[in-house]
């Protein structure tokens, strides 16, 4: 059979049975999703999802800093927490008020970040989880067994965690979601208020589906 | 039937116990001065060779001196004072165990559970030989009573003789005077004559609080002392016949302390809040404390902690003793607050930030704060059960409106640049490290120093914030002897 014929009855099958096929990707408008972007609501509950940069710079510590926002009053224990595998987060770009609802776990390896996930997945305590993986070596990134992720994705429903990847290109093959940030910054901009600069964060959402 | 057992001059008696020499000679300790200097500091206390004087507690000093010139002015021990009053305590414990710590100097004891109705022969305290007042009365405060006036020392004493006593013996029992100038102007001298006037008129003169004297005078009113019980102490110790070297032994052998910790525990309805545990090892101890974010009793959930502590100690030697005590609290039945976030489980939520901390290192787990520094990336973490940050306290605003993600370390790079007249150099290019090109568009020199006074410490940079070409807009720093860093991306 030639290749164009098995290729033609892949498609066809594919657009009959979509669901029984890997990923397929569905694209919401920008706008929708980029107006609920800092809101938690928007990542679902007791799944993993995945945030990477769509062009350099692509704005991962700016929708941090839109996720802590600044609250009126420092809550009691921590709202979020940020297992940082870079060692990348900077306290002096927040104000108190928003460090206070943070949880930050300073990682060195890709292996104390797993561990970490694996630790504050299975606690439950907070439901907001953020693993930010940018600082670390691509290698060691695309060395993690898929095991690792589905692991984290069971342990994830069991205690309907919302977690977050910070990826420098997709990794999760279990993502839930997928968000690509892009955010276009001049040096000018840096005189206008963190608002405004939030507001130029788009995300172009990808809902992901597995035939399981 | 009650007694009441007393010290009299007890600051004395305790301050005598360290100068014996000055027992004939006229001593006296005076009230907490506030002005050192001033000469009308009330005396507090004094010895038998100052009373014959014909001085007496409350006299100002310069007063005092006046009629006894000889008077010796020494310094209150507040320690002996302490140890006077637990040998009290302890020596009215031998009669009953109902004793009530009234004042500093008084304790209570109620005798309804025993047969002994006089205290002769035990006139001072055994270790000590500190005289010891008693009296018995009908009501606890009687006897409070009768124990302050000399004359009705020693021996039992009916309402009638309570009566007789002078109506001053109010002004001593602490906080409870302020009506006694009023009465003694009115001319009343004994208690009798305090009991004489109608109930009703006196409450309504000198509000309820004479009213309350009036029913304990007259032998209405028999209140319940309030019972002094010794603190327990939960501390356990199992010497181990043989060293034991794994940390499965450890547990084991803890996890049998911790039931029977707990079995105390439920028994009086209290739960531990702080567990301490030291090891006994070959060479040396080592001692921990683990603070439990809420009281806990279930033997199960305290042996998780102590599992984490164990998990994470390199022993240089095998254990040979442990040691296990709790401090205690009264455990939670609060409800939960439907209004407030709170934590599911808090215990959980410890024992996760403590394996936290032992797997990423001690200092990198917790709630970022910014040091009150302008020095670079200068922060603390606080930690994530009790933290209380301050915000208001902390109000600064962020160092830029776009965040920065970091380098730490910064990175240092290679930089072309171009000398200027200002103190600063200007970059032109970037030659090494991973973000490589010609600066297209800069901000700055934005300088700042700091602990200039400090040779070790001091710190002088310059910040840039640059772009360049298919790059993130970079911070690019320059400390003196041409030094170029990259402190991390923007955005």
């Amino acid at each position: 059979m030639a290749a164009t014929n098995l290729q033609e009855i892949r498609r066809q099958l594919r657009e009959k049975f979509p669901s029984a096929h890997g990923f397929t990707t569905i694209s919401e408008p920008v706008a929708q999703i980029s107006k609920t972007l800092f809101e938690i609501a928007t990542f679902p509950a007791g799944a993993i999802s995945e945030i990477i940069p769509a062009t350099t710079g692509g704005g991962l510590s700016l929708w941090i800093a839109g996720l802590l926002a600044e609250p009126e009053e420092a809550p009691p224990f921590p709202k979020f927490v940020l297992v940082d595998g870079g060692d990348s987060f900077d306290p002096a770009s927040h104000t108190a008020a928003a460090c206070s609802q943070l949880l930050w776990v300073r990682c060195a390896k890709v292996s104390e970040v797993m561990k970490a996930a694996d630790l504050l997945v299975r606690d439950g305590n907070v439901p907001f989880i953020m693993l930010d993986l940018c600082g670390l070596p691509p290698v060691s990134l695309k060395s993690l067994p898929a095991a690792a992720w589905w692991r984290l994705k069971q342990l994830s429903e069991a205690t309907r965690c919302r977690l977050l990847v910070l990826a420098p290109f997709p990794l999760v093959p279990c993502a839930s979601l997928r968000l690509a940030l892009s955010c276009h910054l001049e040096l000018a901009d840096f005189d206008l208020p963190r608002k405004e600069i939030l507001q130029r964060v788009e995300a172009r959402s990808e809902q992901l589906r597995r035939a399981t | 039937m009650f007694a009441a057992f007393h010290i009299a001059d007890l600051p004395m008696a305790a301050a005598l116990l360290e100068s014996p020499h000055r027992h004939d000679q006229p001593c006296a300790i005076l009230r907490d001065p506030t002005n050192k200097d001033d000469a009308k500091i009330p005396l507090l206390s004094l010895n038998a060779a100052a009373w014959q004087t014909g001085i007496a507690p409350g006299w100002p000093l310069n007063r005092a001196l006046v009629r006894c010139p000889d008077l010796v002015v020494i310094s209150r021990r507040p320690q002996r004072e302490t140890e006077l009053l637990a040998e009290l305590v302890e020596f009215a414990e031998r009669f009953t165990a109902d004793v009530e710590i009234t004042s500093q100097d008084t304790v209570l004891l109620d005798l309804a559970g025993t047969k002994r109705l006089h205290f002769e022969g035990l006139e001072s305290l055994p270790n000590s030989e500190v005289e010891v007042c008693h009296s018995l009365a009908e009501t606890p405060d009687l006897a409070h009573f009768a124990v302050l006036e000399p004359r009705t020392r020693s021996r039992f004493i009916s309402l009638r003789e309570i009566a007789t006593l002078p109506l001053s013996l109010i002004g001593k029992l602490e906080g409870d005077a302020k009506f006694l100038p009023l009465l003694e102007l009115l001319g009343l001298r004994t208690l009798a004559e305090f009991c004489q006037l109608p109930r009703q008129g006196l409450t309504e003169r000198f509000g309820p609080r004479a009213g309350h004297w009036y029913d304990l005078i007259s032998g209405k009113t028999c209140r319940l002392l309030k019972l002094h019980r010794p603190p327990e102490s939960f501390l356990q110790v199992m010497e181990l016949d043989d060293a034991i070297h794994s940390s499965e032994a450890l547990l084991f052998v803890l996890n049998r302390m911790l039931h029977v910790l707990a079995s105390r525990l439920a028994a009086r309805h209290l739960a531990a809040s702080v567990l301490e545990i030291r090891l006994r090892l070959v060479d040396g101890n080592l001692n921990r404390e683990i603070h439990l974010p809420e009281p806990l009793a279930d033997p199960v959930a305290l042996l998780r902690p102590i599992q984490t502590l164990i998990d994470s100690l390199i022993l240089p030697s095998p254990v040979i003793a442990l040691e296990l005590n709790a401090a205690t609290a009264f455990p939670l039945s609060s409800q939960s607050d439907w209004t407030r976030r709170q934590l599911a489980n808090p215990n959980r939520w410890a024992d996760t930030l403590a394996r936290l901390e032992a797997l990423v290192g001690s200092g990198h787990v917790g709630i970022p704060v910014r040091l009150e520094t302008h020095r670079p990336d200068a922060f603390e973490l606080r930690d994530a059960i009790n933290s209380s940050v301050l915000v208001s306290g902390n109000g600064r605003l962020p160092d830029s409106s776009v965040p920065l993600h970091r380098f730490r370390p910064p990175l240092r790079i290679s930089v072309a640049f171009e000398a200027t007249p200002d103190l600063h150099p200007r970059p032109l290019a970037l030659l090494t490290g991973p973000h490589c090109g010609r600066v297209l568009e800069l901000r700055g020199p934005f300088p700042s120093s700091g602990h200039y006074w400090n040779p070790a410490e001091k710190w002088r940079r310059a910040e840039w914030d640059i772009r360049l070409e298919n790059s993130p807009l970079l911070r690019l720093v320059h400390q003196p002897g041409d030094r170029w860093e990259l402190d991390g991306t923007y955005g």
